[in-house]
């Protein structure tokens, strides 16, 4: 007996699963208002925006990246989908998974190893080390992957569909602040060489997520888990903000070195000059000095002295 | 006067007038010494001072510290640049497309330069006319809503501010946008009628790259023909120094050990004698035609079904996937190149990029010899593009046809109109255009460095990897046409493939291929119902898709509603799949054939007629029962009116607006529940 969902706005589904007749409510929102990916979608705009936000991000927008910090968000990253990757694999029987399941065309894990080992060397591996906030983010993706494994596509839409959309943004900019080939090395991890319409796949993508046999409940819990996966990157971004701080100052790659006003003034003499030769001082004897060093004041000074001569000398005579 | 006022005591006051035996020196003689002694001591004591005073200054200009000029105008007149490129850019794009820009510059004798706007006073742009034959060129993307990027946002308060007088200032724009926003190319687009308005003078069109579609492609396209349409304006010679544009040199090998020669690969040397894996578009894997028979029953066209054998290549594919393939050039065509140009094709050349910082060595694999490069590498057959014709008009030796050719490329409407109709409309080839004008003979090696090269032709898989695990099924329609000269044009791909028999004198056809994933896919679960629409050969992926749900079927699965719209000319002649697709419905596994024939009745009739017979039907699985719709085939009519119908279809009987079933209709695109695959 095929299975049949009747669907219609404002109206209670009933889902029959050999037997058992689950309710659930639903609002009156158009069409399948309860389908995972607009409820993740709504779900989750607010730790997207805050993502946006970081200040790290905003920064490597602006292409205010430094290489140090590229390199060890890669490193991260590795880490990040190394385990996500590895949880795939473990799922991609299990039906809460399956639908999900691209390996050719999403994973990330060689693509990274290729951007670590252009940024590394060869023994990239014996150098790269799990920071302390992506461990966190690594051992829950562990933690989900093993008992939870319906909340994986958490974690996997967080990741995957921001790689296909702000992600490309994100290549042009780390090629160009970063002066990297355009051949492509070092940004492996934005190239999706078997996905020809990034537009289309997330199209294809929403609806496997929407073919997932879930309840109201377990799809509220995706969103919570999406939620968590925002907050984890976030980490890491915070993290790579403070250790930008201990990093030596350099010249911000791709820019010119600016003027950041400190300076010894006294040492500029045009400055000395002008605070010499002309106003701005409140001394009287520096007034009177600057009095006498001008034509007029001369000539007056001259005046008074002839006339305070002349003065002296009839009433002495 | 001092005198008046020196009232004496007892003494007669009078100037002048010496006093009477009291002294020698009178009030007026002190008076006119102490004068003299304080003009004196003014001179003494002061003057000196004079000279070590610090000279008065006024503001000091900015160059006086730092070398920061603000003029673009004086900065392209000290070095000597007539050409200035403006970038909007956030990301680099448009600031490395204005980079790009300003080196072609030179190849074509002028000297050019960038500049962010954000760093200059865009106010001197009316000054621009100051420097001879000068052009002020904008690559301007578009941000968020129809917004200036950052760099842009003062140049664009200017501009709406403004009401400068820009005559003499040559402009041209060339807009970044993506065409799934909006407000595409609002900033390129209002640059290039702003400009216009303020007085200033457009040589050439507003370019529009579309980032969804492909950026770099649209650039390169607008600017290949800009340069020559600059030279026309500005009656500049490209020429002069042949060598100066030519960004290849020849290198004709006389001894050359033939195994190191190409014959037609796409890589690596010898790739099509021994295959190694992985297959992808660099490296294509040959695969051998089984099957090659004529869908057709009647009619004059020619449509096909091939088969080709993929076994041992371990190439996987999925039902809605791509097959690319790497055609070759007619050889009657080529040879007619060779003689008319007097060549011959033979010789083993090598063309080597002059700019050795540049990652493209050549334009295609070298050394070859110039028959393999015009057979298998280079596109002959595509009307060319005005760039071509216009760098090689210095080779037409009547001066007649030398000046058709420049004013086709130039941005004159006249010269534009002219390529329409003369290249465009008339589907003229370079062949065609060698033999039309006899005057125009270039240099082969000069030749093969204008033209594009030739294209991989991809095809919608019309199989399923589930029943068909070795081999892909194309289905496909022979090109074949009249021209407005008289000349029969045929379609590279369709023509070779036609032609592409299971044993040819004994020997395989192989045809070198390699798969290309797509987005179009059957739904996950073999419960949910799909609708397809693909009339002609776009029922190609559609063979595939109900090859896998008969598969599914006979594994024992639950598979849901499988419906067909079809559509074709005569039920006699082209109804194609006719027996496969009959029997399919007779076991049950297409629960739907609906088929329109266009021209087996008076009034023409399309699926997007049969659609809107059966929409309560359609209705249903679309509303209730989650189904998923596929369109494949003609992109430009087709694809539009079946839209259209599932826009009427949602109206009616979902009881919408026109505006709310678009937005359903939209919402079901996003969700990956209404997927197309069409061409134009």
């Amino acid at each position: 007996m095929p299975a049949l969902k009747a669907e219609e706005p404002g109206q209670e589904e009933t889902v029959q699963d050999g037997g058992d007749v689950v309710y659930e409510k639903e609002h009156d929102d158009g069409v399948s208002p309860s389908d995972l990916s607009e409820l993740l979608k709504a779900g989750t705009v607010e730790a997207h925006d805050k993502a946006e936000n970081t200040q790290f991000v905003k920064d490597f927008l602006k292409g205010h990246i430094r290489k140090e910090l590229f390199k060890l968000g890669t490193v991260a990253l590795y880490f990040t989908y190394s385990a996500l990757e590895e949880e795939m694999d473990g799922n991609r029987d299990q039906p809460q998974f399956a639908p999900l399941y691209f390996p050719e065309e999403l994973h990330r894990r060689e693509a990274l190893a290729k951007d670590l080992e252009f940024f590394y060397g060869e023994n990239w591996q014996a150098v790269v080390q799990l920071s302390e906030a992506t461990r966190k983010y690594v051992d829950r993706i562990h933690e989900v992957g093993r008992s939870e494994p319906e909340l994986l596509v958490a974690h996997a839409y967080t990741r995957y569909m921001g790689d296909l959309s702000g992600g490309q943004v994100l290549k042009k900019v780390a090629q160009r602040a970063l002066k990297l080939p355009s051949t492509g090395e070092g940004v492996q991890f934005y190239t999706f060489d078997n996905i020809s319409s990034a537009k289309e796949f997330k199209q294809l993508y929403r609806s496997r997520m929407n073919d997932l046999d879930l309840d109201q409940e377990t799809k509220l819990r995706i969103v919570e888990e999406a939620n968590r996966a925002f907050g984890f990157n976030m980490e890491i971004f915070n993290e790579l903000e403070r250790v930008g701080k201990t990093i030596k100052d350099e010249v911000l790659d791709g820019g010119l070195p600016e003027y950041d006003g400190k300076g010894d003034l006294s040492k500029c003499p045009y400055y000395a000059a002008k605070t010499a030769a002309g106003g701005g001082s409140a001394c009287v004897c520096h007034m009177a000095m600057a009095v006498l060093r001008h034509p007029t004041g001369q000539v007056m000074m001259s005046a008074c002295i002839a006339l305070l001569a002349g003065v002296a000398a009839w009433y002495l005579m | 006067m001092a005198d008046s006022e020196m009232e004496m005591d007892g003494g007669p006051s009078g100037a002048g007038a010496p006093a009477e035996g009291e002294s020698m020196l009178g009030m007026v003689d002190v008076l006119l010494f102490s004068i003299i002694a304080g003009l004196l001591i003014f001179w003494a004591v002061f003057r000196k001072k004079k000279k070590e005073e610090i000279p008065e200054f006024k503001k000091i200009p900015p160059q006086a510290i730092t070398p920061r000029e603000t003029s673009f105008i004086e900065k392209m007149k000290k070095t000597g640049k007539n050409i200035v490129v403006f970038y909007g850019s956030q990301t680099g794009t448009a600031e490395e497309f204005a980079n790009r820009l300003s080196k072609d510059a030179q190849r074509y004798g002028m000297r050019g330069t960038v500049a962010d706007p954000e760093e200059y006073d865009m106010s001197e742009l009316s000054r621009l006319s100051e420097i001879d034959n000068s052009i002020a060129m904008f690559c301007m993307a578009t941000y968020g809503e129809g917004d200036p990027t950052d760099n842009a946002q003062d140049f664009y308060d200017w501009l709406q501010e403004a009401d400068d007088d820009l005559s003499g200032v040559n402009f041209t724009v060339f807009g970044l946008g993506n065409k799934t926003y909006e407000h595409y190319n609002a900033m390129g687009k209002y640059v290039d009628k702003r400009l216009q308005q303020l007085g200033a003078k457009r040589i050439f069109d507003l370019g529009m790259g579309d980032d969804d579609g492909n950026l770099e492609e649209d650039f390169v396209s607008w600017r290949e023909q800009f340069w020559p349409a600059v030279c026309e304006h500005f009656g500049v010679e490209a020429t002069g120094d042949e060598s100066s544009i030519r960004q290849y040199e020849l290198v004709v090998h006389t001894d050359i050990n033939m195994n190191k020669v190409y014959t037609g690969e796409m890589g690596r040397l010898k790739s099509f004698e021994t295959q190694k894996m992985p297959f992808d578009a660099k490296n294509p894997f040959l695969g051998t035609v089984t099957v090659n028979r004529k869908l057709n029953k009647g009619g004059s066209r020619h449509l096909m079904h091939l088969e080709l054998d993929i076994s041992a290549s371990k190439i996987r594919y999925d039902s809605g996937d791509h097959v690319a393939v790497y055609p070759i050039n007619d050889t009657t065509i080529v040879n007619k190149i060779g003689e008319i140009l007097n060549v011959d094709l033979d010789t083993v050349i090598s063309l080597n990029n002059l700019d050795e910082e540049s990652n493209k060595k050549h334009p295609f694999p070298c050394p070859t010899s110039y028959r393999t490069a015009l057979t298998h590498y280079l596109d002959i057959t595509n009307p060319p593009r005005t760039n071509v014709l216009y760098e090689l008009s210095q080779y037409a030796t009547d001066p007649k046809d030398q000046e058709t050719l420049r004013k086709m490329a130039s941005s004159a409407t006249e010269g534009k109109s002219h390529y329409q109709t003369w290249v465009l409309e008339a589907k003229r080839n370079i062949l065609a255009i060698l033999q039309d004008m006899p005057s125009l003979r270039p240099p082969i090696d000069h030749l093969c460095e204008l033209l594009p090269r030739l294209q991989a032709r991809y095809y919608s898989i019309a199989s399923s990897s589930k029943v068909h695990s070795n081999s892909v099924h194309i289905c496909a329609v022979v090109v074949e046409y009249e021209t407005k000269t008289g000349r029969t044009n045929k379609g590279v791909a369709t023509n070779w493939l036609k032609n592409k028999v299971p044993t040819d004198n004994g020997h395989k056809s192989m045809v070198p291929l390699f798969v290309r994933k797509s987005q179009f896919r059957l739904p996950f679960k073999a419960s949910t119902p799909v609708i397809m629409i693909g009339p002609g050969t776009g029922i190609a992926p559609f063979m595939g898709f109900i090859q896998e749900r008969a598969w599914l079927k006979q594994q024992g699965k639950e598979v849901g509603e499988t419906v067909l719209y079809y559509g074709c000319r005569h039920r006699n002649e082209d109804f194609l799949y006719q027996e496969e697709l009959e029997q399919f419905e007779k076991d049950g596994v297409l629960t739907q054939l609906n088929v329109a024939f266009s021209r087996d009745q008076d009034e023409k009739v399309y699926v997007q007629h049969l659609l809107k017979k059966n929409k309560e039907n359609l209705w249903k699985l679309i509303h209730t029962d989650n189904a998923h719709i596929y369109i494949c085939g003609d992109a430009r009519n087709m694809a539009r009116d079946v839209q259209n119908t599932f826009y009427e279809i949602a109206s009616e009987l979902g009881s919408m607006t026109h505006t709310q079933a678009v937005d359903y209709v939209k919402k079901l695109m996003t969700k990956g529940r209404y997927s197309q695959d069409v061409w134009s």
